[in-house]
Protein backbone atom coordinates (compact mmCIF):
# COMPACT_ATOMS: atom_id res chain seq x y z
CA UNK A 1 0.00 0.00 0.00
CA UNK A 2 2.53 2.16 0.33
CA UNK A 3 3.81 2.16 -3.03
CA UNK A 4 0.41 2.59 -4.10
CA UNK A 5 0.18 5.71 -1.90
CA UNK A 6 3.45 6.91 -3.82
CA UNK A 7 1.01 6.61 -6.77
CA UNK A 8 -1.73 8.56 -5.82
CA UNK A 9 0.17 11.77 -6.10
CA UNK A 10 0.94 10.78 -9.73
CA UNK A 11 -2.53 9.73 -9.99
CA UNK A 12 -3.71 13.27 -9.11
CA UNK A 13 -1.67 15.07 -12.24
CA UNK A 14 -3.01 12.34 -14.30
CA UNK A 15 -6.23 12.75 -13.74
CA UNK A 16 -7.31 15.29 -16.28
CA UNK A 17 -6.21 13.04 -19.27
CA UNK A 18 -8.74 12.68 -21.81
CA UNK A 19 -10.49 9.64 -22.63
CA UNK A 20 -11.20 8.67 -26.51
CA UNK A 21 -13.27 5.81 -25.65
CA UNK A 22 -16.40 6.15 -23.82
CA UNK A 23 -15.10 4.04 -21.45
CA UNK A 24 -11.50 3.59 -20.86
CA UNK A 25 -9.93 0.10 -21.86
CA UNK A 26 -7.69 -1.91 -19.96
CA UNK A 27 -5.62 -4.91 -22.57
CA UNK A 28 -3.95 -7.85 -19.92
CA UNK A 29 -1.85 -10.06 -20.93
CA UNK A 30 -3.36 -12.93 -18.44
CA UNK A 31 -6.58 -14.10 -16.62
CA UNK A 32 -4.94 -13.32 -13.17
CA UNK A 33 -4.07 -9.51 -14.48
CA UNK A 34 -7.68 -9.55 -16.32
CA UNK A 35 -9.33 -10.34 -12.85
CA UNK A 36 -7.24 -8.01 -10.31
CA UNK A 37 -8.33 -5.16 -13.48
CA UNK A 38 -11.92 -5.89 -13.12
CA UNK A 39 -12.04 -5.86 -9.55
CA UNK A 40 -10.22 -2.49 -9.23
CA UNK A 41 -11.77 -0.51 -12.01
CA UNK A 42 -15.37 -1.44 -11.56
CA UNK A 43 -17.65 -0.41 -14.24
CA UNK A 44 -15.51 2.54 -14.80
CA UNK A 45 -13.64 0.41 -17.66
CA UNK A 46 -13.96 -2.39 -20.04
CA UNK A 47 -11.25 -4.42 -19.63
CA UNK A 48 -9.75 -6.58 -22.38
CA UNK A 49 -8.11 -10.26 -21.86
CA UNK A 50 -8.08 -10.75 -26.32
CA UNK A 51 -6.44 -14.34 -25.86
CA UNK A 52 -9.00 -17.12 -26.75
CA UNK A 53 -9.86 -19.96 -24.45
CA UNK A 54 -8.39 -23.02 -25.83
CA UNK A 55 -4.94 -20.99 -26.30
CA UNK A 56 -2.38 -20.80 -23.77
CA UNK A 57 -2.11 -17.45 -23.44
CA UNK A 58 2.13 -17.70 -22.73
CA UNK A 59 2.21 -18.33 -26.32
CA UNK A 60 -0.43 -16.81 -27.88
CA UNK A 61 0.25 -15.36 -31.54
CA UNK A 62 -1.98 -12.53 -31.90
CA UNK A 63 -3.51 -11.46 -35.12
CA UNK A 64 -2.78 -7.94 -36.13
CA UNK A 65 -6.17 -7.04 -35.37
CA UNK A 66 -5.27 -7.57 -32.32
CA UNK A 67 -2.30 -6.02 -31.35
CA UNK A 68 -4.34 -2.94 -33.27
CA UNK A 69 -6.84 -3.03 -30.64
CA UNK A 70 -4.54 -3.86 -27.76
CA UNK A 71 -2.67 -0.74 -28.74
CA UNK A 72 -5.18 1.64 -28.84
CA UNK A 73 -5.78 0.43 -25.12
CA UNK A 74 -5.77 3.27 -22.22
CA UNK A 75 -3.33 0.90 -20.44
CA UNK A 76 -1.21 -2.15 -21.17
CA UNK A 77 -0.97 -4.29 -18.30
CA UNK A 78 1.89 -6.78 -18.55
CA UNK A 79 2.77 -10.08 -16.15
CA UNK A 80 6.32 -9.48 -16.32
CA UNK A 81 8.86 -12.71 -15.85
CA UNK A 82 8.71 -13.63 -19.12
CA UNK A 83 4.90 -14.00 -19.50
CA UNK A 84 3.59 -13.73 -23.13
CA UNK A 85 6.49 -14.15 -25.93
CA UNK A 86 4.22 -11.70 -28.11
CA UNK A 87 5.01 -8.53 -26.28
CA UNK A 88 8.50 -8.59 -27.71
CA UNK A 89 7.16 -8.77 -31.03
CA UNK A 90 5.30 -5.69 -31.63
CA UNK A 91 5.16 -2.14 -30.60
CA UNK A 92 3.71 -1.31 -27.81
CA UNK A 93 2.88 2.73 -26.71
CA UNK A 94 5.44 2.81 -23.90
CA UNK A 95 3.73 5.17 -22.09
CA UNK A 96 0.69 3.14 -21.67
CA UNK A 97 2.19 0.14 -20.71
CA UNK A 98 2.73 -1.67 -17.01
CA UNK A 99 4.76 -4.41 -16.45
CA UNK A 100 3.00 -5.39 -13.09
CA UNK A 101 5.93 -7.48 -11.83
CA UNK A 102 8.86 -4.73 -11.08
CA UNK A 103 8.76 -4.39 -7.46
CA UNK A 104 8.78 -8.54 -7.14
CA UNK A 105 12.00 -9.22 -9.73
CA UNK A 106 13.45 -10.28 -6.51
CA UNK A 107 11.65 -12.30 -6.27
CA UNK A 108 11.83 -14.86 -9.70
CA UNK A 109 12.52 -17.93 -9.92
CA UNK A 110 15.30 -18.75 -12.37
CA UNK A 111 14.43 -22.53 -14.24
CA UNK A 112 17.11 -24.59 -15.52
CA UNK A 113 18.45 -24.47 -18.58
CA UNK A 114 17.62 -26.86 -21.22
CA UNK A 115 20.62 -27.85 -23.67
CA UNK A 116 19.99 -28.52 -27.36
CA UNK A 117 21.57 -28.34 -30.56
CA UNK A 118 20.81 -27.47 -34.37
CA UNK A 119 22.47 -26.28 -37.04
CA UNK A 120 26.24 -25.33 -36.81
CA UNK A 121 25.80 -23.24 -33.63
CA UNK A 122 27.05 -26.30 -31.73
CA UNK A 123 25.40 -26.97 -28.41
CA UNK A 124 23.82 -24.58 -26.40
CA UNK A 125 20.91 -23.81 -23.42
CA UNK A 126 18.04 -21.42 -23.04
CA UNK A 127 17.34 -19.93 -19.28
CA UNK A 128 14.28 -18.43 -18.53
CA UNK A 129 12.16 -17.42 -15.75
CA UNK A 130 9.26 -19.13 -14.17
CA UNK A 131 6.10 -16.63 -15.31
CA UNK A 132 3.13 -17.99 -13.14
CA UNK A 133 4.01 -15.43 -10.43
CA UNK A 134 0.50 -15.58 -9.01
CA UNK A 135 -0.04 -18.92 -7.96
CA UNK A 136 1.86 -17.37 -4.93
CA UNK A 137 -0.79 -15.18 -3.52
CA UNK A 138 1.54 -13.09 -1.45
CA UNK A 139 3.37 -11.92 -5.41
CA UNK A 140 0.00 -11.30 -6.59
CA UNK A 141 -0.59 -9.31 -4.05
CA UNK A 142 1.89 -7.47 -4.98
CA UNK A 143 1.08 -7.24 -8.80
CA UNK A 144 -2.61 -6.29 -7.91
CA UNK A 145 -1.25 -3.01 -5.94
CA UNK A 146 0.83 -2.17 -9.63
CA UNK A 147 -2.66 -2.61 -11.31
CA UNK A 148 -3.89 -0.53 -8.86
CA UNK A 149 -1.62 2.29 -9.02
CA UNK A 150 -1.49 2.28 -12.88
CA UNK A 151 -5.26 2.37 -13.45
CA UNK A 152 -4.82 5.45 -10.89
CA UNK A 153 -2.22 7.17 -12.18
CA UNK A 154 -3.82 6.97 -15.61
CA UNK A 155 -6.90 8.28 -14.19
CA UNK A 156 -8.80 5.99 -15.51
CA UNK A 157 -10.82 5.62 -12.08
CA UNK A 158 -10.81 7.93 -9.10
CA UNK A 159 -8.16 7.05 -6.74
CA UNK A 160 -10.26 6.99 -3.36
CA UNK A 161 -12.45 3.94 -5.12
CA UNK A 162 -9.43 1.97 -6.64
CA UNK A 163 -7.77 2.58 -3.12
CA UNK A 164 -10.70 0.89 -0.95
CA UNK A 165 -11.21 -1.80 -4.12
CA UNK A 166 -7.08 -2.32 -3.32
CA UNK A 167 -8.01 -2.87 -0.09
CA UNK A 168 -10.57 -5.12 -0.42
CA UNK A 169 -8.90 -7.51 -2.90
CA UNK A 170 -5.50 -7.81 -1.34
CA UNK A 171 -7.89 -8.70 2.09
CA UNK A 172 -9.03 -11.58 -0.24
CA UNK A 173 -5.87 -12.48 -1.37
CA UNK A 174 -4.44 -12.82 2.23
CA UNK A 175 -7.03 -14.91 3.18
CA UNK A 176 -6.54 -17.53 0.04
CA UNK A 177 -2.65 -16.96 1.04
CA UNK A 178 -3.58 -18.47 4.71
CA UNK A 179 -6.53 -21.03 3.42
CA UNK A 180 -3.53 -22.26 1.28
CA UNK A 181 -0.78 -22.30 3.74
CA UNK A 182 -3.91 -24.25 6.42
CA UNK A 183 -4.87 -26.33 3.66
CA UNK A 184 -1.23 -27.54 2.38
CA UNK A 185 0.43 -27.55 5.58
CA UNK A 186 2.68 -30.77 6.64
CA UNK A 187 2.61 -31.83 3.14
CA UNK A 188 5.80 -30.51 2.60
CA UNK A 189 8.24 -33.80 2.22
CA UNK A 190 4.90 -35.93 0.10
CA UNK A 191 6.47 -35.76 -3.61
CA UNK A 192 4.30 -34.37 -6.40
CA UNK A 193 4.87 -34.72 -9.97
CA UNK A 194 3.09 -32.00 -11.99
CA UNK A 195 2.30 -32.49 -15.75
CA UNK A 196 4.06 -28.73 -17.00
CA UNK A 197 6.61 -26.69 -15.10
CA UNK A 198 3.94 -24.11 -13.88
CA UNK A 199 3.76 -24.20 -10.24
CA UNK A 200 7.46 -23.19 -8.84
CA UNK A 201 5.87 -19.98 -6.97
CA UNK A 202 3.21 -22.49 -5.48
CA UNK A 203 6.08 -24.76 -4.52
CA UNK A 204 8.15 -22.37 -3.19
CA UNK A 205 5.56 -20.39 -1.51
CA UNK A 206 4.02 -23.58 0.51
CA UNK A 207 6.85 -25.74 0.54
CA UNK A 208 5.95 -28.26 -1.61
CA UNK A 209 8.27 -30.66 -3.76
CA UNK A 210 6.87 -30.78 -7.29
CA UNK A 211 9.19 -32.06 -9.78
CA UNK A 212 7.90 -31.32 -13.69
CA UNK A 213 7.51 -33.32 -16.98
CA UNK A 214 7.05 -31.82 -20.44
CA UNK A 215 3.51 -32.88 -21.32
CA UNK A 216 0.65 -31.69 -23.33
CA UNK A 217 -1.50 -29.63 -21.38
CA UNK A 218 -4.88 -32.19 -21.49
CA UNK A 219 -3.38 -34.55 -24.05
CA UNK A 220 -3.21 -38.28 -23.53
CA UNK A 221 -0.12 -39.12 -22.52
CA UNK A 222 1.74 -41.66 -24.86
CA UNK A 223 3.04 -44.71 -23.94
CA UNK A 224 6.50 -42.86 -23.83
CA UNK A 225 5.05 -40.56 -21.56
CA UNK A 226 3.38 -43.15 -18.52
CA UNK A 227 6.91 -44.62 -18.81
CA UNK A 228 8.73 -41.29 -17.72
CA UNK A 229 5.92 -40.66 -15.16
CA UNK A 230 6.62 -44.50 -13.48
CA UNK A 231 10.39 -43.85 -13.22
CA UNK A 232 10.04 -40.91 -11.63
CA UNK A 233 7.40 -41.66 -9.48
CA UNK A 234 9.63 -43.75 -8.52
CA UNK A 235 12.64 -41.91 -8.22
CA UNK A 236 10.72 -39.73 -5.96
CA UNK A 237 7.82 -41.74 -3.96
CA UNK A 238 5.28 -39.62 -5.86
CA UNK A 239 2.02 -40.53 -5.18
CA UNK A 240 -0.05 -37.18 -6.94
CA UNK A 241 0.12 -36.01 -10.33
CA UNK A 242 -1.22 -32.49 -11.12
CA UNK A 243 -2.52 -31.94 -14.61
CA UNK A 244 -2.18 -28.62 -15.77
CA UNK A 245 -5.52 -29.18 -17.71
CA UNK A 246 -8.66 -32.13 -17.47
CA UNK A 247 -7.21 -35.11 -19.82
CA UNK A 248 -9.36 -37.67 -21.42
CA UNK A 249 -10.87 -39.90 -19.01
CA UNK A 250 -8.36 -42.91 -20.32
CA UNK A 251 -5.53 -40.62 -19.17
CA UNK A 252 -6.85 -40.39 -15.84
CA UNK A 253 -7.00 -44.16 -15.92
CA UNK A 254 -3.64 -44.77 -17.06
CA UNK A 255 -2.02 -42.33 -14.53
CA UNK A 256 -3.93 -44.24 -11.52
CA UNK A 257 -3.21 -47.65 -12.93
CA UNK A 258 0.33 -46.82 -11.76
CA UNK A 259 -0.45 -45.95 -8.62
CA UNK A 260 -0.73 -41.99 -8.67
CA UNK A 261 -3.51 -39.95 -7.58
CA UNK A 262 -4.87 -37.58 -10.23
CA UNK A 263 -5.30 -33.52 -9.40
CA UNK A 264 -6.62 -30.89 -11.94
CA UNK A 265 -5.19 -27.43 -10.90
CA UNK A 266 -5.37 -24.74 -13.76
CA UNK A 267 -2.41 -22.52 -13.46
CA UNK A 268 -5.55 -19.64 -14.39
CA UNK A 269 -3.34 -18.40 -16.82
CA UNK A 270 -6.81 -18.37 -18.11
CA UNK A 271 -10.53 -18.27 -16.55
CA UNK A 272 -12.04 -21.69 -14.56
CA UNK A 273 -15.21 -21.15 -16.59
CA UNK A 274 -17.63 -18.95 -13.97
CA UNK A 275 -15.46 -19.00 -11.41
CA UNK A 276 -13.62 -16.00 -10.34
CA UNK A 277 -9.78 -16.34 -9.79
CA UNK A 278 -9.81 -16.63 -5.88
CA UNK A 279 -12.63 -19.25 -6.12
CA UNK A 280 -10.91 -21.30 -8.34
CA UNK A 281 -7.54 -21.20 -6.60
CA UNK A 282 -8.96 -22.37 -3.52
CA UNK A 283 -11.24 -25.24 -5.51
CA UNK A 284 -7.72 -26.78 -7.03
CA UNK A 285 -6.07 -26.39 -3.54
CA UNK A 286 -8.53 -28.28 -1.82
CA UNK A 287 -8.43 -30.97 -4.63
CA UNK A 288 -4.72 -30.99 -4.18
CA UNK A 289 -4.68 -31.15 -0.33
CA UNK A 290 -7.50 -33.84 -0.43
CA UNK A 291 -5.16 -35.89 -2.39
CA UNK A 292 -2.14 -35.60 -0.82
CA UNK A 293 -3.74 -36.62 2.62
CA UNK A 294 -5.44 -39.24 1.17
CA UNK A 295 -4.12 -42.48 1.96
CA UNK A 296 -2.63 -44.90 -0.68
CA UNK A 297 -5.28 -46.94 -2.21
CA UNK A 298 -8.00 -44.70 -1.54
CA UNK B 1 6.17 6.91 -33.68
CA UNK B 2 8.41 6.55 -36.13
CA UNK B 3 10.91 3.33 -36.89
CA UNK B 4 13.62 4.24 -34.39
CA UNK B 5 10.38 4.74 -31.58
CA UNK B 6 9.41 1.23 -32.76
CA UNK B 7 12.66 -0.48 -32.22
CA UNK B 8 13.02 1.54 -29.14
CA UNK B 9 9.84 0.49 -27.63
CA UNK B 10 11.07 -3.43 -28.70
CA UNK B 11 14.00 -2.76 -26.65
CA UNK B 12 12.29 -0.73 -23.67
CA UNK B 13 9.67 -3.74 -23.44
CA UNK B 14 12.45 -6.29 -23.30
CA UNK B 15 14.11 -4.59 -20.57
CA UNK B 16 11.31 -4.20 -18.60
CA UNK B 17 10.28 -7.45 -18.91
CA UNK B 18 13.04 -10.09 -18.80
CA UNK B 19 16.08 -8.28 -16.88
CA UNK B 20 17.21 -11.47 -15.55
CA UNK B 21 17.90 -14.95 -16.94
CA UNK B 22 16.45 -14.15 -20.24
CA UNK B 23 16.55 -16.83 -23.46
CA UNK B 24 20.36 -17.32 -23.88
CA UNK B 25 20.04 -17.72 -27.84
CA UNK B 26 17.13 -16.63 -29.59
CA UNK B 27 16.58 -15.09 -32.60
CA UNK B 28 15.45 -11.67 -32.61
CA UNK B 29 13.37 -9.19 -34.53
CA UNK B 30 12.39 -6.16 -35.56
CA UNK B 31 10.76 -4.01 -38.35
CA UNK B 32 10.38 -0.72 -38.85
CA UNK B 33 8.87 1.72 -41.12
CA UNK B 34 8.60 4.85 -42.53
CA UNK B 35 6.57 5.77 -45.57
CA UNK B 36 8.63 3.83 -48.28
CA UNK B 37 9.77 0.07 -46.48
CA UNK B 38 9.33 -1.63 -44.22
CA UNK B 39 13.02 -2.73 -42.53
CA UNK B 40 13.46 -5.52 -41.25
CA UNK B 41 16.81 -6.75 -38.67
CA UNK B 42 17.21 -10.11 -37.16
CA UNK B 43 19.85 -11.22 -34.63
CA UNK B 44 20.47 -13.49 -31.90
CA UNK B 45 19.72 -12.59 -28.42
CA UNK B 46 23.61 -13.15 -27.75
CA UNK B 47 24.39 -10.35 -30.07
CA UNK B 48 25.32 -12.41 -33.52
CA UNK B 49 23.39 -11.32 -36.63
CA UNK B 50 21.62 -13.48 -38.11
CA UNK B 51 23.46 -14.14 -41.52
CA UNK B 52 20.68 -16.22 -43.45
CA UNK B 53 17.08 -17.01 -43.81
CA UNK B 54 13.95 -16.57 -45.06
CA UNK B 55 11.62 -13.19 -44.81
CA UNK B 56 8.28 -14.05 -45.41
CA UNK B 57 5.63 -11.15 -45.60
CA UNK B 58 2.06 -11.69 -44.75
CA UNK B 59 -1.12 -10.28 -44.29
CA UNK B 60 -3.52 -9.93 -41.80
CA UNK B 61 -5.65 -12.92 -43.41
CA UNK B 62 -2.11 -14.89 -42.98
CA UNK B 63 -1.47 -14.82 -46.81
CA UNK B 64 2.03 -14.90 -48.10
CA UNK B 65 2.62 -11.80 -50.07
CA UNK B 66 6.24 -11.76 -50.67
CA UNK B 67 9.36 -13.45 -49.78
CA UNK B 68 12.82 -12.15 -49.49
CA UNK B 69 16.70 -13.41 -48.41
CA UNK B 70 17.95 -12.32 -45.39
CA UNK B 71 21.35 -10.21 -46.30
CA UNK B 72 24.46 -10.69 -44.98
CA UNK B 73 24.24 -8.17 -42.66
CA UNK B 74 20.54 -9.40 -41.29
CA UNK B 75 18.58 -6.85 -42.27
CA UNK B 76 15.68 -7.44 -45.30
CA UNK B 77 13.87 -4.32 -46.88
CA UNK B 78 10.12 -4.94 -47.61
CA UNK B 79 9.40 -1.71 -50.42
CA UNK B 80 5.41 -0.76 -49.11
CA UNK B 81 4.38 0.04 -52.54
CA UNK B 82 5.50 -3.67 -53.41
CA UNK B 83 2.61 -5.52 -51.09
CA UNK B 84 -0.91 -4.20 -49.90
CA UNK B 85 -0.44 -3.27 -46.51
CA UNK B 86 -3.72 -1.71 -45.77
CA UNK B 87 -4.63 -4.05 -43.29
CA UNK B 88 -1.05 -4.32 -41.73
CA UNK B 89 1.72 -7.01 -42.18
CA UNK B 90 3.45 -9.85 -40.27
CA UNK B 91 6.88 -10.64 -40.49
CA UNK B 92 8.23 -13.66 -40.17
CA UNK B 93 12.13 -14.55 -40.29
CA UNK B 94 13.42 -18.24 -40.15
CA UNK B 95 16.84 -19.25 -39.94
CA UNK B 96 16.52 -22.75 -40.15
CA UNK B 97 17.02 -23.02 -36.49
CA UNK B 98 15.24 -20.28 -35.25
CA UNK B 99 12.19 -18.43 -36.36
CA UNK B 100 10.20 -15.62 -34.73
CA UNK B 101 7.91 -12.64 -36.26
CA UNK B 102 7.02 -8.89 -35.56
CA UNK B 103 3.73 -7.07 -36.36
CA UNK B 104 3.25 -4.06 -38.18
CA UNK B 105 -0.33 -2.72 -38.05
CA UNK B 106 -1.59 -0.51 -40.57
CA UNK B 107 -1.63 2.41 -37.31
CA UNK B 108 2.30 1.89 -36.97
CA UNK B 109 2.72 2.48 -40.90
CA UNK B 110 0.23 5.71 -40.74
CA UNK B 111 2.18 7.21 -37.70
CA UNK B 112 5.64 7.30 -39.61
CA UNK B 113 3.88 8.41 -43.12
CA UNK B 114 2.59 11.58 -40.63
CA UNK B 115 -1.31 10.89 -42.17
Amino acid sequence: MKRFALGMAVAVLAATTGLAQDRPQIATVNYPLQYFAEQLAGDAADVLFPVPEDVDPSFWRPTISDISTIQGADLILLNGAGFATWIDRVSLPRSRVVNTSVAIEDQFIVTKSITHSHGDGGEHSHEGLAAYTWLDPTLASAQAEAVATAIAGKGLVPVEDVAERLIALQADLAALDARTAEALADVGDVAIIATHPRYQYLARRYDLNITSLEWEAGAMPSDAELAELADEAAQTGATVLIWEDTPPDAGFDAVTDLGLRNVVFSPLATANGDADFIASFDAYVTALSDALQAQPGN
Amino acid sequence: MDGQLIRAAAVAATLAIAPTGTMAHQLVVFASVDCQVVTVEAKFSNGRVAQAGDVRVLDGENTLLMTLELGEDGTAVVPLDSVDHSGGLVIEVDTGGHDNYWIVTPDDITRNCGS
